[in-house]
């Protein structure tokens, strides 16, 4: 044979398939050029104007790899799809007498053409599409513009390095899969007889109940901090159950329908029904893969968008003032009332000295210890670590803040009175507490119980991961006083005493910056030994670029890996589709000749290819709903806490992933239609 | 009247781009009788297959016309002909072409199924047709799991189900052996003693020696056609294999 011989015989190969190969290289060049991308924003010097995005940079850097292990994963799998629908091929080179090592050549030539296009095309790509990137991810992060081009050495190096070896590994597998099939096997290939799917109903069931087992967990879940743990049980419930339903359940279904004679020998029902329980058995698992992959899609869209979208919202409840002075000290603090009109009035003094007011003034302060709760106790004595890791009940951890009654009448505008060893008492999670409330070994009357959420009282808790209490005693210092001595696991005093001055000035940005550093020197200089552990001034100016690149960086990753899974999601479903043409070609002959008309092929198509298609965004959509309040919750710990908009986010990502969806069902129900008439 | 005319039946497959083109049917006459049971014999490349299909609709005729009790093929429009063809046609296959999908009582049901029959009626129907088939117990089962004769006798059943004014039938003991052959051959005496009309393409002088007419067709026309009149199978059978050795010798029978 010549030389040129294979070269010609792998470009035919790749044209003559051109169907089931341009949505490969397709996705191959999209995938290579968003790794690049990717890895530019990441990892490059180059690029100036990020310089102080490092937060937003480390996310992306993320995002490189995971590109390079789903690149992997996915490409591996259409690959072997690929090479499936071309064993008879394959076959009849080697009936013709070739042999394997020939085989391996062809294979090997028409890898390094796919890998060539996809390269070339990709890094193209990746260069064309990098400076619109780049001008998406300034915008989202809102670093500066920068309008000269930059081509990265680097990462083009990196990029060729990583995808080159991906499809090394994808032609091993691809040699690997000829040579070990037996040439009548892949003569024969597709023809291998196939008996009928059995409705499994012990399977079918099982699976539903562990699916809906999963969705009452994910409902249930009360507390962020528990949410985490029982988060990963309903996630890998839902997830087995997806699989178990899709794949069982839906054979099962059919078996019922099959059942319903009335139902069953419909004109539009009679083939779909049938060749549905054959489809489901073998594209069960394909399809839960892909609801799968679109849950993870909406999830990681919908959160990341409604954080990013929520920023402000955010950054003003965790930072309700321009300027916020804190300083932290564990333990018990005598001398607090001088400590405190101390930086009140060195406070004002230097923002006096820098040209303003203090306005909107919230001072207060607290001291904090956290317990074990339950039956009107907290208990102050347990060793977390040996009681919670192994009840993992974080449902009962409680932090209790106890503040002054001068500070609770100041900050709410109220005019309470108490009487000793009464308490008023605000409640922050789901605990119920009676008449009395003991802390250790004090025992509180709760004179009344009161409702913090709309007062400034809310600006003292950064988020409510776990259940708080809010003591609020006439004698702040005579009532921790007992538990001065206790120390925790670790021979800390289990009280910390927490000071917060928050307040607006006249200043312009410039200045908010330059009043907190001369507050931090002078919080650090006068309150910063081994007792006050944390003395500082936080600007609300400077941590705003923190929450933007953060959640600007979380969203525009979650952008870029939709696009990609989404894209993978809907070629898988594509291949699919195709191969089952194939498969059903003879089929829809034999049928046309006993009577059906063009009409009703259509018809059946339609239906069939409609229901592969929607079972998993459905099914995705209820998935989300479900994991949406723990999603919620999860978010809480960023301090967001806006689920209205968390909603609309969600309902704008099932909107966009649905329009995309329509557009390749109808383009993927034409090529069958092409395919079968 | 009779219940198949065929007059003057041309087909020609035009050759790509100017290629050479082939005349599969050049010019063929026949009639078929309510009630006969007509083979059609021929070498591969005779031309049967093609006429098989235009009579069945599948395909179009160049010129001529095919007029089944009364109604011209070539003016029923395209949407109208799977219609047509569920309705006034039984097909039996060499390859019986069973859908592996649907179990054997389901693969007869098509048909009625795509008219839009009632299930109750289509029930009723099978039950009548199954016994003299020898099929009732096999109805559950699917394709694969049933021998090549009994999925045939499935298609046979699929065939009659719609109560068709003619069956055709091509090759139906291609892919048998010989006694499944009987069998099939001894099936379609039966149903064809029952008033149903049947015209079967074949080239197994065995199968074409139970018809009541055997037509020869050689390079597109209809050749030369032998009844079968009072002659048992046996002397049929030497008959037709009497024309066939006189065909292959290029001998001139008219």
């Amino acid at each position: 044979m010549k030389l040129g011989l294979y070269p010609k015989i792998a470009a035919d190969g790749i044209r003559k398939n051109g169907r089931l190969y341009m949505p490969y290289i397709f996705t191959s060049i999209l995938m290579i050029a968003v790794f690049y991308i990717m890895h530019l924003l990441g990892f490059s010097e180059m690029l100036q104007n990020f310089e102080g995005a490092s937060t937003a940079r480390d996310i992306l850097k993320l995002g490189t790899r995971i590109m390079a292990v789903f690149g992997t994963i996915f490409l591996f799998y259409t690959q072997s799809a690929l090479i499936k629908g071309r064993l008879k091929e394959f076959g009849l080179y080697s009936v013709l007498g070739m042999n394997r090592k020939n085989l391996g050549r062809v294979i090997f030539y028409e890898m390094l053409m796919t890998w060539a296009i996809s390269m070339t095309g990709g890094l193209l790509a990746g260069i064309g599409l990098s400076k619109l990137a780049e001008l998406g991810f300034a915008k989202i992060i809102g670093a500066g513009v920068d309008y000269s081009f930059f081509i990265s050495g680097d990462s083009l190096l990196c990029t060729f390095i990583v995808y080159s070896v991906i499809f090394f590994l994808i032609f091993l597998n691809a040699v690997r899969q000829v040579r070990f099939t037996r040439t009548i096997n892949l003569v024969h290939a597709d023809k291998a007889g196939e008996k009928p799917p059995k409705a499994n109903w012990v399977i079918g069931i099982l699976g539903l109940v562990i699916l809906l087992t999963g969705y009452t967990i994910a409902i249930k879940i009360d507390s962020p901090l528990s949410a985490l743990f029982w988060f990963f049980i309903a996630v890998i419930l839902i997830i087995v159950g997806t699989y178990l339903v899709l794949i069982a359940g839906s054979v099962l279904l059919c078996r019922i329908l099959q059942k319903n004679k009335k139902y069953y020998y419909k004109t539009n029902h009679f083939v779909s029904v049938s060749s549905m329980a054959f489809r489901m058995k073998r594209n069960g698992a394909g399809l839960a893969s892909i609801c799968i992959l679109l849950t993870m899609i909406l999830v990681m869209i919908s959160s990341t968008s409604a954080l990013y979208f929520n920023r402000e919202e955010t950054l003003r409840n965790r930072y309700p003032n321009q300027l916020n002075v804190t300083t932290t000290k564990n333990g018990y603090v005598e001398n607090y009332k001088e400590v405190v009109s101390k930086i009140e009035s060195d406070v004002a003094k230097m923002a006096e000295e820098n040209g303003t007011a203090t306005d909107n003034v919230i001072s207060y302060c607290n001291y904090s210890l956290s317990g074990y709760y339950g039956d009107n106790k907290v208990d102050i004595d347990l060793d977390p670590y040996s009681t919670l890791s192994t009840t993992l009940d974080y449902d009962r951890v409680v932090q209790v803040y106890f503040f002054s009654l001068e500070d609770y009448n100041r900050l709410c505008g109220e005019n309470e009175s108490l009487s000793k060893g009464e308490i008023l008492l605000a409640i922050d999670g789901k605990l119920k507490v009676g008449d009395e409330l003991a802390v250790g070994n004090e025992s509180y009357k709760i004179a009344k119980k009161i409702n913090f959420r709309n007062s400034n009282l809310r600006l003292a808790i950064a988020s409510n991961v776990v259940s708080t209490f809010f003591v609020i005693t006439e004698d702040l210092n005579g009532t921790v006083y007992p538990f001065k001595d206790h120390a925790d696991f670790s021979g800390n005093s289990i009280l910390t005493w927490n000071y917060n001055y928050d307040f607006d000035t006249d200043l312009d940005v410039d200045g908010q910056v330059a009043l907190s550093k001369i507050l931090t020197g002078y919080m650090q200089n006068e309150f910063l030994d081994q007792d006050f552990y944390r003395s500082l001034c936080f600007c609300r100016e400077v941590e705003r670029d923190d929450f933007v690149h953060t959640f600007g960086g979380l969203f525009f990753l979650g952008i870029l890996l939709s696009i990609i899974f989404l894209l993978s999601c809907v070629l898988i479903i594509y291949y699919k589709q195709i191969s089952e043409g194939f498969e059903d070609q003879s089929r829809f002959a034999i049928m046309q000749k006993v009577g059906m008309t063009k009409e009703n092929i259509k018809k059946s198509i339609n239906s069939q290819m409609l229901t592969v298609f929607i079972i998993p965004i459905v099914f995705a959509c209820l998935h989300l709903a479900t994991v949406l309040p723990i999603v919620h919750k999860l978010l809480l710990l960023f301090g967001h806490n806006n689920i209205p908009l968390l909603v609309i986010c969600a309902g704008i990502c099932v909107l966009a992933c649905g329009i995309f969806y329509a557009v390749t069902y109808k383009l993927t129900s034409n090529a069958y239609y092409k395919i079968v008439s | 009247m009779s219940l198949l005319e065929v007059t003057g039946l041309k087909k020609i497959y035009k050759g790509r781009r100017g290629g050479a083109s082939v005349e599969a049917l050049k010019n063929v006459n026949f009639t078929v009788e309510k009630g006969e049971f007509v083979a059609i014999m021929g070498e591969s490349g005779s031309g049967k297959t093609t006429l098989l299909n235009v009579l069945a609709a599948l395909d179009k005729a160049t010129s001529g016309t095919v007029i089944l009790d009364g109604m011209n093929l070539s003016t029923i429009k395209e949407s109208a002909m799977a219609k047509f063809r569920r309705d006034n046609l039984g097909y039996v296959f060499q390859d019986f072409n069973l859908l592996d999908t649907f179990t054997l009582e389901d693969n007869i049901y098509l048909p009625l199924v795509l008219a839009g029959k009632k299930h109750a009626e289509m029930k009723a129907r099978l039950d009548k047709l199954a016994p003299s088939l020898g099929i009732a117990d096999l109805l559950k089962k699917y394709p694969y799991e049933v021998s090549g004769g009994q999925k045939q006798r499935a298609a046979v059943a699929r065939a009659l189900i719609t109560d068709p004014r003619i069956i055709l039938a091509d090759e139906p003991t291609g892919a048998l052996d010989s006694k499944s052959s009987d069998e099939l051959l001894d099936l379609f005496s039966r149903v064809n003693q029952m008033g149903q009309t049947i015209l079967m393409v074949t080239h197994s002088t065995k199968a074409a020696s139970h018809a009541s007419r055997v037509m020869f067709i050689k390079d597109g026309i209809i050749f030369h056609q032998i009844y079968k009149g009072s002659s048992t199978d046996t002397q049929m059978y030497q008959k037709i294999s009497d024309t066939l050795n006189l065909l292959a010798q290029g001998g001139d029978l008219k």
